[in-house]
This record gives structure tokens, sequence and C-alpha cells, in this order.
């Protein structure tokens, strides 16, 4: 028999332990099932545009909302984007949720049955009214969880692309003329070469190199090309014109000296910093410099889309996407349509961002109207070609991977097309 | 003393067993046992034998996963990626195990029997803290800064390089394939040096002082003492250090994600970055676990192959004495 004092030790132990079983399983959150409370989870820093839109939104969501609570989580991009499937498929998921957009983000949930069918709702408020097609594009998933069809499991309330950011003062100091063709464009990143100069600021280690490289071969393709690479209507060669064109120029590039043979492994920030410190007269990337751009710039800059190419990379911005665990997905239908409305839209425009559904009379910021009349150019030409990583998963590593190849000259062109050629084969749906 | 401690534990597990049942108190303080065992149960066995029954299937991460039995390990038989990330290891082991504990041997040696005897023990503890110094740093922190040392435009160490006139000898430290992994592994000799020094100059503690007196009386220099004592006494250490830091080596995957996410072109990968990005970015999760399933094997083959060496020389060394 054990003594009364042994007892008290042995039943400590075992509630201890029992204890610690408990918590390594993951505690659980009673949720916010009371009507009460909308929890809400995004990752836009709150100096961006979309930061303080999303911002006014809640503002907005509360006043029109008495007694209900939002209760907002500031998440980190890769944060979400790791653990997005095991807390969507837990009782832990939020409300509304901001999501990457693509097959192998929003589409593969959607088709593990994770994520909300938001038809409905779009039909009754007219959000489908409000997006252009291109936008829409990442919005719709089909049953294989393959965008551009099928049911809406997302909504984007901003857009994104990519255009030439370029430093006037550089130009105007070196007597070199504002580039309008893409002839113009080689010819003054010739005469930057000739004074020293790496006209080009790239990031080789993320997004920045491939995007250059998807750019060049974009400017030799057509939308059928891009729907055979990006949503599989057809078969995609590497080898073909545009591809080929894409990564021969590039390299030729590096040895050009438009693009820094150090560049391989560095990251976009370098890039951007590089461009903010007038180190590189030119760098190539998305909308979601512009406002960082706008305040750290301390020269004249301006931007032009990608001359000679109706194709640039861009879409619909990221999107909400409603869980299929939301204890109050009608609070959470009603904090998207305010993002939709043209008060959060006007002012997301204002603030540096693309809106999907804004005034244009009401954006007063004269460079953020020609970065939305660039976006409408765009739209309305069917331009948007979204990114090169996006098709297959784990993609955007084997994209970095290989380029870097290429920009440290360690394979060539006809290599490195075949290296995507075989990641792509492996990754692909098979349909 | 925790060697003290092991010998005499080990000497209790050989004893032969010959009463009828153990003390019944034994029995009840096996209760205390109850938490740390169930705790190990939840964190490592029952994770780590999830992680081998998914390495048995295919699975994107949700959804019901489909078995496919050997499938994942054949895979990886052929896969020249995980191979090379595994080729990447063993500079990370002769990086992060072999250099610093023949630094921290040195280092110990030096700090103990020549800085602590002629500028005094507090100086020598100062410069042992300084050594550890980056074992305390967070290796985001440490990776970072790190990255912006070895920049290859502005960064520090080449424009070090240009001011003393070594020009020629920048390089792009991260970025070039021919040079990054030589680049990791220099910061990881940095990081892991203040480990062995800390642990050797424990050790060089319970050495008697008579032996080095002894020695110096015979006329023996400093390289003679180090050689022919100090190494011989601290060989349990050097046994704890060299299984501990290969077993770091082998799972190293912090400073790789910081510095150079496993590039440029692969030349930086590692195993459980390699696993990593398998299970996360590319959703392979059955290939994925099967990756580290593996690694997990080798590790604890390593790691008990390490301690039965220790074993044998202790066991060797009492032999001796006796």
């Amino acid at each position: 028999m054990l003594t009364a004092r042994r007892r008290v030790v042995a039943t400590a132990a075992v509630v201890l332990s029992g204890s610690l079983l408990l918590a390594s399983c993951g505690g659980s959150d009673s949720g916010s099932s009371d009507g009460k409370t909308l929890k809400l989870w995004h990752y836009e820093g709150p100096d961006s545009a979309m930061g303080a839109a999303w911002n006014e939104a809640i503002k907005e969501f509360e006043a029109k909302h008495p007694g209900v609570k939002v209760k907002f989580e500031e998440k980190g991009f890769e944060q979400i984007q790791k653990t997005a499937p095991m807390v969507l498929n837990s009782s832990d998921a939020p409300d509304i949720m901001e999501y990457s957009k693509g097959n192998a983000t929003a589409g593969l949930l959607s088709k593990q049955g994770l994520l909300t069918d938001l038809t409905p709702e779009v039909t009754k408020r007219g959000w489908d009214k409000k997006l252009s097609a291109g936008v829409q594009t990442i919005s719709r998933y089909d049953a294989n969880g393959i965008m551009g069809s099928g049911k809406w499991y997302g909504i984007p309330n901003y857009a994104e692309y990519t255009m030439v950011f370029y430093n006037k003062d550089l130009f105007k100091k070196y007597g070199i003329a504002e580039p309008k063709t893409f002839d113009d464009l080689t010819s003054a990143m010739d005469k930057f070469v000739a004074k020293g100069i790496t006209p080009l600021a790239n990031a080789g280690a993320e997004y920045m190199a491939q995007q250059y490289l998807y750019q060049l071969a974009l400017s030799k393709a057509d939308r059928s090309w891009v729907d055979k690479y990006e949503l599989y209507k057809g078969k995609t060669d590497f080898h073909d014109a545009a591809w080929t064109y894409g990564a021969t120029t590039f390299a030729d590039w590096v040895k050009k000296g438009y693009i820094s043979k150090t560049s391989s492994g560095t990251k976009s920030e370098d890039a951007g910093v590089s461009f903010i410190q007038g180190k590189n007269p030119i760098l190539f990337s998305g909308s979601w410099w512009y406002g960082r751009f706008k305040t750290e710039n301390k020269f004249d800059w301006g931007t032009f889309l990608w001359p000679g190419s109706n194709l640039t990379l861009g879409s619909g911005g990221n999107i909400w996407v409603v869980p299929r665990g939301s204890k109050n997905k009608d609070l959470a239908y009603d904090f998207i349509d305010i993002t939709m409305s043209p008060k959060i839209q006007n002012l997301l425009g204002n603030k540096g961002g693309v809106p999907v559904a804004a005034d244009p009379d009401a954006i007063t910021d004269p460079q953020a109207k020609t970065l939305i009349a660039d976006f409408n150019t765009l739209s309305q030409r069917d331009g948007l070609a979204f990114y090169p990583d996006w098709p297959v998963p784990g993609f955007y590593d084997t994209l970095i991977s290989e380029t870097q190849k290429l920009i440290t000259g360690s394979e060539q062109p006809d290599a490195y097309l075949s290296a995507l050629q075989k990641a792509y084969d492996q990754g692909v749906p098979k349909q | 003393m925790t060697i003290t401690a092991e010998r005499g534990a080990r000497a209790v597990g050989k004893r032969p067993h010959t009463g009828p049942r153990r003390p019944r108190s034994q029995t009840s303080y096996a209760l205390f046992l109850l938490p740390g065992v169930l705790a190990f149960l939840a964190v490592i066995i029952v994770p780590f034998l999830m992680n081998t029954g998914i390495s048995f299937t295919e699975w994107s991460g949700i959804g019901s996963p489909k078995w496919t039995g050997l499938d994942n390990y054949r895979q990886l038989l052929d896969d020249s990626e995980f191979w090379a990330s595994f080729r990447h290891s063993l500079f990370m082991v002769v990086a992060m195990a072999v250099v610093p504990t023949m630094i921290g041997l040195v280092l110990a040696a030096a700090l103990f029997d020549y800085i602590g005897k002629h500028f005094g023990s507090r100086t020598a503890a100062v410069l042992r803290a300084c050594f550890y110094l980056p074992q305390v740093l967070p290796i985001a922190v440490a990776g970072i800064v790190w990255s912006w040392i070895l920049a290859p435009d502005n960064g520090s160490l080449n424009a070090l390089l240009k001011a003393v006139g070594l020009g020629s000898w920048q390089q792009d430290w991260l970025g070039d394939p021919d040079v990054a992994l030589y680049s990791v592994m220099g910061v990881m000799v940095w990081v892991q040096i203040g480990f062995p020094l800390v642990v050797f100059m424990a050790g060089l503690q319970r050495v008697d002082p008579q032996l080095y007196e002894a020695a110096e009386l015979d006329g023996a220099g400093w390289w003679r003492r180090f050689w022919h004592i100090t190494l011989p006494q601290i060989r349990p250490e050097i046994y704890v250090v060299l299984t501990w830091c290969t077993v770091a080596a082998l799972k190293v995957f912090g400073a790789v994600y910081v510095l150079t996410k496993g590039g440029p072109g692969g030349a930086t990968d590692v195993p459980s970055y390699f696993s990593f990005t398998t299970f996360f970015e590319k959703t392979q999760a059955g290939y994925g676990a099967a990756i580290s399933t593996v690694l997990t094997v080798i590790i604890l083959l390593l790691a008990m192959v390490g301690l039965k060496l220790q074993t044998r020389a202790e066991d060797a060394e009492e032999g001796a004495r006796a």
C-alpha cells in the first residue's frame, strides 16, 4: 500500500503527465462562435497601402456591427504559407484570412475542401461585377484546384503588376534619354555599362531574377502560351522560342553587364535598397514596391510598362478566403463587402496600392493615378500573365536555384531550360 | 561531475541482480519518471512514428495519404539532389565538429595553461565568454549579420580586403557556387568554437595539477604537455564534443535557411533543409518525411557509435587504472 504522502506524489505525477501530454497535443481554441467576434488574419504591413486600407475596413466593420469585435492577428506571409493547411484543418482556423492565390496555394486548399465556396455570396453581393476577367482568374478554382474556372473560393481587393522603375536623375546626369521602346532600354543599359554602372538592380536569391527572365519570355509570348504554362491548357515546352529567348537573353545580359554577376546571392530587399540608394538606375519589379519608393526615394523617378510586350507579370492581389471551419461566415462576408466598398478602395488607391474597384475621380495623388492608369491599360489588353512560380508546388525554389546557376554561368541556357522542364513535368497535375 | 555520475550509473547497471526483487522505494520513485517518459513519448516517439508512417505514403500534407510502401525510399536512393545535400552535410561535420574541436582544444589549453597562469583566471574567463558569445546569439540574428558582412557589393569583408590591398581576394561569398559552401562553413566554425572550448576548459579543471608540475620538472615544453597530458586526460570530453557537434552538423538548418536558402543552385543544400522544402514548398509530405526519417536514423546510428566509442575508451581507461 502506498502511504498517504506517496499517494499525493503519485497523483501529482499523473496529473502533471496528463497535462504535459495534453499540452503537447496542442491546445484548442474555443473559437469565436458567439457571433460577437470576427477572427481575422492578414499579413500586410501596417504602413503598406493594403495594411492601411484593411485597418480602415476593420474600423468601418466595427462601426457597422455594434457589439461585434474584430480580433485581428497579424501573421507573417511565410507563417501563413507554411502552416495554412494544418491550421485550417484544426479548430484554430480564423473566420477570414488573407491567403496566396494560385494552384499550389488556394487551389490546393479548395481541392481539399478546406475553403468555403463563396459563389452564392459573390452573385448576391455583386462582387463579380466589380472584378475584371484577368483579376477573376485567381478567384475561381475547379475541382482539381486549378485556377481560372469553377467555384469562387477567394476575393482579391487589389491587384499587382510589374513595371520598370527608373531613376530619372541618373538618366539626366549621364545624358541618357528615357526609354520608350525595348531598343531604347537596351541602348540606355549599354550607356550605363560604359559609364561603369550596372543598370539593373537584381536579386538572384529571391524572386527578382526569375521575373526578369519570365518577362523576357513573355515579350515573345501570347495568351495561349500563358494559358498552357499556368492553366495547363496544352503542353508547355521550355525549349520553345519564348523560353529560349528569355533564358538566352538573360544570360547574355549578365555577360554584357546589365545584370551583376555577383547578384546571384542577393535578396530582393538588397536590390530594392540598391535602387533607393541610386546605385542601379533601373529596377523591374512589382507594384508592391511603389509605396516604399514613394516614401524613400530621394530622387526624381518614374515608371513604365515593360516596352515591347503586351504581357507582363501580374494578377489580382492576395485573396480573402473564408475557411470551411469559420464560425462567423456571415460576418466574414460583410467584412469582404466593406473592403470592396468605394471608400476603402479609394483609400487603397491613394496610399499607393492598385485597387480593383476604385472611383478614378477619387484618386487624387498624381503618381497613384499613373499607377492605376497603367494597370487599367494592362487589364484592358488582357495583359496579366501571372507569375512564373505558380504552376507547380515548389517551382519557386527550382526557379531560384536554376536562375542562380545562369547568373554565375555554371549552367548554360539549354541545360537551364531542361532542368525547368523536368521539375515542371514532375509537378504538373496529371490530367 | 556528469562523468562520475555516468560511470556510477554504469557500475550499477553492471552489477549482477542477486536480490530477489527491488526494494519498494525504487518502485515508488519510478513514478517520478512518468512525466518525463510521457512527455518523451508525446514529443519524440509519437511524432517520429507518425513521420515514419507518412514516409510510406504519397501525401500533399492535407487530405488522405495514399499508401505507397517503400516508393519514397527507392526514389531517395536515386535522388542526386538528396545525395548532394548529404555530401554537403559531411562538409558541415568538418566545419561544426572537426575544426571547432581542434581549435577548441588548442584555445582551451592556451587559456587554461598559459593565459590563466600569466594573466589571471579572470582574463581567461572573459576570453572564454567572448569565444562562447556566438553560441548564445540566435542563429537567425548571427546569420543576418553574416549575410551583411559577406554581401558582395557593400559587405564589410570585401570592403576590408580592398582596404588592405587584397582587392583581388574579393568574392561573392554567398552567391558563387564554388565559394558559398566554404563561406557557410566559415560562419559555422565561428558559431561552434565556444562550445568545445567551454567543455574542454571544464574538463581541464579536473586534471591533477601534479601531472603538469612533474612534466615541467622533467623539462617538457607546452606542446609536449598538451600532447601527453591534456589530450589523454580530457579524452571523454573530446568524445562528447565530437558526438554532440556531429549530430548538430547533420541536422543543421537555421544557418543555411538564413544565409543561402540552400543556394546558389543547391550548392549549400543540406538534408534538413531539403526535407523542409520538399515537405512544405513542394507539398510532397511523404517524400519529405522519408528524407527526415533517413536523416534521423543516420543521426541515431552516429550518436550510438559515438557513445559506444566513448564508453569503450572510458572502460579501457578504468582498466588501465585498476
